[in-house]
């Protein structure tokens, strides 16, 4: 409605300036301008009236010209002529085409603003009175159509909203008309049809439907034209007819039938969360199933019928390792019944006695590992399993030269079940050395009295080499001592290095089904060229017997030698020693580095004696006689100071240089001294126990008692500080004391010797 | 069964206090036994129906839990029992021994 007056109200102010005086064109614009913002302005009716207000002082331009009474009193006589005089006559246009200006035709001065074919009739015109007889109809005005014509024209790009219960007919031409907003003519013949519409579907609600303005976001309305008289159903007028016809109705019957019963049955279960878990997961296995088929068929059918027949042995298999496990278990369960005192001394014991024992320890014995087919050869290598900690690798083979036994075994014991070896592999020639790959831990690398070497897969059919050097080339001519994996080659090779008494170090390379090797050197001999018969010369060798290599630098290692030397070597470099100690009289049976500073090293010899080395300094920091051939020693994992070492005589040491530089604070004999001979030890990485074997097959689990394993204190203003780096300053302010000392009296010439 | 697990039994049986071994297969019949018959029968059933139950108390507080042994300690013997899908195997001790 305010649009409607707004608008009106424009029109009389145009109609008053115009009666008021002459204006001039921009006057006049102006006013429209006001009054169509105040269209924009919508809403507001405060706003309205003052731009009514406004509109009704007439504005005056500053230029306007002041004209006297008499000038504005004379008469002007204008001559309104046909001719548009604003039409430009000579408009011409450049036409690229013909390169050169083309004169453009004169629009003519007709301006078609819209254009509609009727169909409607005049009502007082014969045809209508004629048509009005057929049809029977009252010559009754149609509703003003053309009204809500115009003002649905007004605003042309306007939108109809319906009321809320109007039909869905009428919502899709709506929404056709939004549709078409903007075209002109057929926009406006779609209105005309719409406003026919809306009268015949009951233009009553027509009434209270508003027409929004969509153009103009202030959405002035404006009324649908009220559409008086009374509801009818309007027919066309022009060419109508009615038909109507009655079918015959169909007489009604009934059909009954009856079918056999479905099958019933009672089924009762008790449902639990897990039984709709696993008929899920069932469920789920099925879809997985029908998947692969899918798959498989677009593969091929032949696969299918080997599968089958391997399906019901890898079933058998299968069931097998199930029993297999569960009786494994279950002996395990067994044994720590019988074994219940020992495994909670394992775990839980801790020597009370300590406390009022000054730089003293005590081994308490716990379990004793045998494996019944073998008493007589002597345990000739130990070693933890790296990420099991509670499995262990014992190799048995025979120091006796003269009478080497043609079979030697390794065995993997866990402490969890002491009566019987978890793996058991059988060799031909007695197990010197082994080695369990770091980084997968069920690949054992062994080396053998003869020379040879093999690598076993533990996790499947361990009982058969996965490598095994064949042929007299393929092998060390002698014993083979130690054997140690390298780590992975650029391409992912798997390989390991292995030292014998016939001065050679190997790398074997692990391909497809062979091994591939390398000699990385050759011990020869400083001064070993003897001469031969007929003035030949014979190049003696270095025998090798114990490698270890360097914690943090894979390519430095160390060899000691039957002469009691030791080579520092780098596989860099194969003809010349980075370093050679004069450590010992006798065979170096085992060197360690470290755990704490990669430049201490240890060794032990057949000479009694245990000395501790630092990296490239030709005398030993400390010399340790042990009264008897020293089989093993090794660095404690968990202290920096701390050694074990056994003896022929049956005895294990433990030193513990924080505590005690001349002595060890621990010597027990573990074995009969007569009987037995202890050949090697191993500290767990967990735990604090060792573990020693002797000549007879037996290998004896030894804990620490807490004197043996005291951890350093941090200092109160350092709290902050861990274990390690604690463990790293302690040995070095160890050294820092016997580094001094050498400057006067070079060698610790009498050794210190251990009596107990 | 193979005869690495025939050698595991027999070593069991040798293990001290071990008062005998029954072997349940997936019907709950015992086809294998250290034990005169009644008792076997009598083992079998009762710890079938234990490990079933046992097993239902551990599915349903987690069904993607499964049990895998059982331990009944009792004044006498230890009772230790290994149920799966296809068999129940039961080891009867005697720990103070």
């Amino acid at each position: 409605m305010t649009t409607d007056v707004n608008r009106t109200d424009g029109q009389m102010d145009e109609l008053k300036s115009c009666e008021g005086s002459t204006p001039t064109k921009s006057h006049e614009l102006q006013i429209k301008s006001v009054s169509k913002s105040n269209i924009k302005d919508g809403g507001g009716d405060a706003d309205d009236f003052d731009a009514w207000i406004k509109s009704r002082q007439l504005l005056k331009p500053d230029d306007q010209l002041d004209l006297t009474e008499a000038e504005l009193g004379e008469e002007i006589t204008k001559v309104l002529t046909t001719t548009n005089t604003n039409v430009i006559q000579n408009l011409v246009v450049y036409s690229f085409k013909e390169s050169a200006f083309v004169q453009v035709p004169v629009a003519g001065n007709t301006v078609t603003l819209m254009e509609m074919d009727g169909s409607a009739l005049h009502i007082d015109s014969d045809e209508a009175k004629i048509q009005m007889e057929e049809t029977g109809e009252i010559g009754y005005p149609l509703p003003t159509l053309t009204g809500s014509f115009i003002e649905v024209e007004e605003d042309r790009a306007s939108r109809i909203t319906k009321g809320p219960d109007e039909d869905e007919e009428g919502e899709e031409k709506a929404a056709a008309q939004a549709a078409k907003e903007g075209e002109d003519e057929v926009g406006e013949e779609e209105l005309e049809g719409e406003e026919e519409e809306v009268v015949e579907e009951g233009a009553a609600e027509a009434e209270a439907a508003a027409v929004e303005d969509a153009g103009e976001a202030a959405g002035a309305p404006a009324t649908a034209p009220a559409t008086g008289g009374r509801k009818r159903k309007l027919l066309n007028q022009f060419n109508f007819c009615e038909r109507s016809a009655l079918t015959y109705t169909n007489p009604r019957r009934n059909v009954e039938t009856q079918t056999i019963p479905p099958p019933r049955s009672q089924y009762g279960a008790n449902v639990l969360q897990w039984n709709i878990y696993d008929s899920y997961a069932d469920d789920f296995e099925q879809q997985q199933n029908e998947r692969d088929k899918k798959d498989e068929k677009r593969g091929g059918h032949r696969k299918d019928v080997a599968k089958k027949k391997l399906d019901k042995a890898a079933e058998a298999e299968l069931l097998n390792k199930k029993y297999l496990k569960a009786w494994q278990i279950l002996e395990r369960m067994i044994n720590q019944n019988i074994y219940e005192e020992i495994a909670n001394d394992y775990r839980y014991w801790e020597d009370p006695a300590d406390e009022y024992r000054e730089q003293e320890g005590t081994l308490l014995p716990l379990w004793k590992f045998n494996y019944d087919r073998i008493r007589k050869l002597s345990v000739t290598d130990l070693l933890f399993n790296p990420m099991y900690y509670d499995l262990f690798a014992v190799c048995y083979g025979s120091h006796e030269f003269m009478k080497q036994p043609n079979e030697g075994a390794i065995c993997f014991f866990t402490v969890k079940n002491p009566s019987y070896p978890d793996y058991i592999i059988s060799t031909e020639s007695g197990v010197m050395c082994c080695d369990i790959h770091p980084t997968y831990p069920f690949l054992v690398a062994i080396g053998m009295y003869d020379g040879s070497v093999a690598v076993y897969n533990l996790r499947e059919d361990f009982e058969k080499p996965l490598y095994l050097s064949v042929g007299v080339h393929n092998k060390h001519s002698e014993c083979a001592w130690e054997i140690k994996w390298g780590p992975d080659m650029a391409d992912g090779e798997i390989n390991f290095y292995s030292v014998s008494t016939d001065g050679r170090v190997f790398n074997w390379v692990l391909m497809q089904n062979d091994f591939m090797i390398t000699t990385i050197t050759t011990l020869f001999l400083t001064n070993g060229i003897v001469e031969g018969p007929d003035g030949t010369e014979v190049h003696l060798r270095s025998c090798g017997s114990c490698m270890k290599f360097h914690p943090s630098n894979p390519e430095i290692y160390l060899i000691g030698t039957e002469e009691g030397l030791i080579y520092k070597c780098s596989i860099a470099y194969s003809s010349k020693y980075l370093m050679t100690y004069n450590a010992h009289h006798l065979t170096v049976y085992r060197i360690d580095f470290n755990r704490f500073n990669s430049n201490i090293f240890i060794s032990c010899s057949g000479d009694w004696r245990v000395k501790v080395w630092e990296d490239m300094r030709p005398e030993p920091l400390f010399i340790f006689d042990l009264g008897s051939s020293v089989g093993d020693v090794k660095w404690a994992p968990f202290s920096s100071t701390v050694f074990a070492a056994c003896t022929n005589e049956g005895k294990v040491f433990v030193f513990d240089l924080n505590v005690n530089k001349y002595k060890p604070i621990c010597v027990q004999a573990v074995v009969p001294k007569r009987k037995n001979k202890l050949t090697r030890l191993a500290f767990n990485e967990n735990l604090p126990f060792i573990i020693v074997g002797d000549d007879k097959s037996t290998v004896t689990s030894l804990k620490l008692s807490p004197n043996l394993r005291l951890m350093v204190k941090p200092p109160k203003k350092q709290q902050y500080l861990d274990q390690n780096t604690l463990q790293v300053q302690k040995l070095d302010k160890l050294l820092s004391l016997v580094r001094e000392l050498p400057n006067d009296m070079v060698i610790l010439e009498a050794p210190t010797t251990t009596k107990s | 069964m193979s005869q690495e697990v025939e050698e595991t039994l027999k070593r069991i049986q040798s293990h001290k206090g071990v008062v005998g071994t029954i072997v349940v297969n997936n019907e709950g019949i015992p086809v294998k036994s250290t034990l005169d018959n009644t008792t076997t029968v009598q083992y079998a059933g009762l710890m079938s129906q234990l490990s079933d139950k046992a097993r239902s108390v551990v599915r349903d507080l987690d069904p993607s839990n499964d049990l895998t042994f059982l331990r009944v300690r009792s004044k006498k013997h230890e009772i230790m029992v290994a149920p799966d899908k296809d068999f129940i195997l039961i080891v009867i001790q005697n720990p103070t021994d």
